[in-house]
């Protein structure tokens, strides 16, 4: 039950059709798992906080650094230091103090992952390397939790939404694995990837249009081209197939 | 057969800045194969040691993944081909 408060905040979108005051009430009752508050999790947690999203818990080991201010729009000069997740949290209270925030500064590791997870409706993968996104990958499958994959690089992004048992997961889509430590990256890359996960995650969570399943979204932004390429199930996957804990990656 | 490849974007300069090339062969290890010898420094990015493809490259036929055949993956006439390396910085 939305109070009048709320009516009067969240009109806008309760105006779309399909969403009403029902859609908006399922986005109040929603907890969503952000793993990571840099570029992709300042956009998505920004926009799930403004749209009413009952509980949101991040995740994030790191402090903020000068050389993250470029994209990562939650955390400001004043931040410098402080922990990712305390300087999000406190610019998601203040931009909707409705929501729940719940701000976990610790590393997300295989050992620590499962209980952080535990509980909560959606994951959102607003991390920065490969090994952590299987991680996400691999607890969103045994969890059965839908995971909203993001990546950056550049001008270039990337997004899937994968819903666990029905659709190819992040495995199924990427076998291999990058190191890459200081990665080139504009704001706005990261800006457009989030919202793009964000939205998914409204949409997941109202029940209105098409998710973007089974499909590999790739943003070109210097050419400003969206391209979709088709992604298969793979009957052998490591994390969702036949071939499932065979391996640890 | 003659078939479109697109190039990614990070690799236009091993490849005089063309990202689209038109290749001729049966499967996409062909398409690729002739793709490198016209521009040999794209062989370290595409391939593993072993000759397989990479592991952070996907190739996609018209638009749909090739994975599991991959290189084995039959091209015909006017089919496209995409070259994409993996990303994964947040």
């Amino acid at each position: 039950m939305l109070t009048k408060d709320e009516r009067e905040r969240y009109d806008r979108q309760m105006l779309i059709r399909g969403f009403g005051e029902e859609g908006q009430s399922k986005l109040k009752k929603a907890k969503v798992f952000i793993a990571g508050a840099g570029g992709l999790g300042s956009g998505i947690a920004t926009y799930l906080a403004a749209a009413g999203v009952g509980v949101i818990r991040v995740a994030d080991h790191d402090k903020v650094e000068p050389s993250n201010l470029n994209r990562q729009v939650l955390h400001w000069e004043e931040d410098m230091g402080r922990k990712k997740v305390d300087s999000a949290a406190d610019k998601l209270k203040r931009l909707n103090p409705r929501v729940k925030v719940e701000a976990i500064g610790e590393r997300l590791t295989e050992a620590s992952i499962s209980q952080l997870v535990a509980g909560f409706d959606l994951i959102v993968d607003a991390m920065d390397n490969l090994p952590a996104r299987y991680l996400l990958n691999k607890v969103a499958i045994e969890r059965n939790i839908p995971l909203f994959h993001g990546a950056v690089h550049g001008f270039e992004g990337r997004a899937m939404t994968i819903i666990p048992g029905k659709t190819a997961c992040l495995r199924c889509l990427y076998r291999g694995a990058i190191v890459e430590g200081r990665f080139p990256v504009i704001g706005v890359t990261p800006g457009v990837i989030g919202c793009i996960q964000a939205t998914e995650v409204i949409k997941y969570i109202v029940g209105i249009g098409e998710l973007l399943t089974n499909r590999l979204l790739v943003y070109d932004g210097l050419n400003m081209k969206f391209t979709e390429f088709k992604v298969k199930k793979d009957p052998d996957c490591e994390h969702c197939g036949k071939a499932k804990g065979k391996n640890k990656g | 057969m003659s078939v479109k490849i697109n190039i990614h974007a990070s690799f236009s300069r091993l490849t005089n800045g063309q990202t689209v090339v038109e290749v001729n062969g049966n499967t996409v290890g062909q398409c690729l194969d002739e793709l490198v010898k016209r521009f040999p420094q794209l062989k370290k990015k595409l391939f593993e040691k072993n000759g397989t493809l990479s592991r952070i490259i996907d190739i996609y036929l018209n638009g749909e993944s090739t994975y599991p055949e991959e290189l084995e993956a039959p091209v015909k006439d006017g089919d496209e081909l995409h070259i994409v390396v993996i990303i994964s910085g947040g």
